[in-house]
């Protein structure tokens, strides 16, 4: 990273290129479908009535949290063991994470808003719902480590220990529902005997919305990967000013 | 050359001050992460019985506190004064439910629910809390299907969990 | 629409919390990207 003389050239552009402008202008389409066919087109479920639409917001949402985090794991393997410890992979690893918090705290949410239709209930501690706020709150802390301070370096070794940590709650997470008795019910579409429980539009629906949130989640990772290379070389410009005034400093008698 | 951190009031006082939140983040989510362990152990798996388990499995016994699981009978809900009454059954065993209050969401006959409570002498659970479960299955409102229909019109007996 | 309100109120809230957070990144990067040479943006 350098140091921007007065002479260089800088844009003001931020984080866009031609390719994430056409996967925002995707992923905004890919929400409107998502609203559309979850609000409109979509039936009503025979027990749940209308508030099955929820779903389709709450568990892309979910699934996508879980492929962040994963994501995130596997950039902090490559960051530590591959022998050059690309501050790339560090960063593809916190953006991830940081979207992933997001998804997951939406997950929560509609959640919330979803059991207090079918179940009568905000919130009830059975063993889907605390292990997914573990999680949530295991990757608020995550993000917590990654801004203690150090050098680049330092930050990326200790995240990706947290990291390849904090992954090992997800298969927790997603079979809480067959390791204790639960409020919440089964997995619908993971299933071990791979038979869907859902019926055609519903199911259209809930895939309309996985393809949503895939293409969200792969906008924001890029523009937060980009605004992450900007913040660090914003740091490092910042500590080459202040080494090269104090060398200035030592240079002049009398300085300290 | 010096290189021992600098007091400047410009470079040191954001980069101290920025450092106490992550710390401070870090202990709340620690507390958190503890409260939800505990909560986790205390509640979140024991206790939880199947109808025909009271009395039968360990920790399951009448006067404790409970969750227990059930469908609701057809025909048996009662509402009375705010108090709704209703049969709850698993494997063919039946237990009495009184509820003070209307349960929430979509509760209705033949639907599994699990009613947090404690079974007093006269055999009643008295429910503080009713929780509707619902399945994994998802099925189009107006569908017509026929095995469905028979299922649910008419009959006495609801047809099982899935 | 029964419940319409906490239905629609889920949507509202999915993406509204993705836009304030995809606002606040971008306005974030737009500020940092003055201070940064373009040679460091290897996207542009």
């Amino acid at each position: 990273m350098s140091i921007p003389p007065d002479d260089t050239d800088i844009t003001t552009a931020g984080t866009s290129s031609a390719a994430t402008r056409l996967l925002g202008t995707l992923a905004v389409v890919g929400v409107a479908w998502l609203v559309a066919f979850g609000l409109l087109f979509s039936p009503a479920d025979r027990d749940q009535r209308e508030s099955v639409r929820i779903m389709y917001v709450h568990v892309p949402s979910a699934w996508l949290a879980y492929l962040a985090f994963i994501v995130t794991a596997g950039a902090s393997a490559l960051y530590l063991f591959r022998a050059a410890h690309s501050l790339v992979w560090d960063r593809l690893a916190g953006a991830s994470a940081e979207v992933g918090v997001v998804f997951m705290g939406i997950t929560l949410l509609t959640g919330m808003l979803w059991g207090r239709l079918s179940w009568g209930v905000f919130w009830t501690w059975d063993a889907r719902l605390t292990t997914t706020a573990f999680l949530f709150v295991t990757y608020v802390g995550y993000l917590a480590v990654r801004r203690l301070g150090g050098t680049h370096q330092q930050r990326a070794r200790r995240s990706a220990a947290v990291a390849l940590l904090g992954v090992l709650e997800i298969p927790l997470v997603h079979f809480s529902v067959r390791l204790w008795r639960n409020l919440h019910q089964e997995s619908t579409v993971a299933r071990p005997d791979g038979d869907v429980k859902m019926d055609g539009l519903m199911l259209f629906s809930l895939v309309v919305g996985l393809v949503a949130f895939t293409l969200l989640y792969v906008w924001l990772v890029i523009h937060r990967q980009r605004a992450l290379v900007l913040e660090d070389a914003a740091e490092d410009h910042g500590l080459e000013q202040a080494l090269s005034d104090r060398r200035a400093e030592a240079a002049l008698p009398g300085g300290r | 050359m010096d290189l021992t951190p600098r007091t400047a009031p410009e470079a040191a006082a954001p980069s101290t001050r920025r450092r106490w939140v992550p710390l401070l983040v870090l202990g709340l989510v620690v507390a958190a992460g503890g409260v939800l362990v505990a909560r986790f152990l205390t509640s979140a798996v024991d206790y939880y019985c199947n109808v025909d388990e009271i009395g039968e499995r360990a920790g399951c016994e009448k006067g404790r506190s409970l969750r227990v699981q059930g469908t609701v009978e057809d025909g048996t809900i009662e509402r009375t004064d705010g108090t709704t009454s209703f049969v709850i059954s698993f494997n063919d065993e039946e237990l009495p439910v009184r509820y003070e209050g209307e349960p929430g969401g979509i509760f209705e006959e033949c639907i599994p629910v699990v009613v947090h409570g404690r079974i007093e002498d006269d055999g009643v659970l008295r429910g503080t809390r009713v929780e509707v479960k619902h399945s994994e299955e998802y099925v189009d409102e107006n569908a017509e299907r026929l095995d469905d229909a028979v299922d649910r019109s008419g009959a006495e007996q609801c047809s099982p969990p899935a | 629409m029964e419940d319409a309100g906490f239905i629609i109120g889920s949507y509202v809230v999915t993406f509204g919390v993705i836009g304030a957070y995809a606002v606040a990144m971008l306005t974030r990067a737009r500020r940092l990207a003055r201070r940064v040479a373009d040679e460091d943006k290897p996207w542009t």
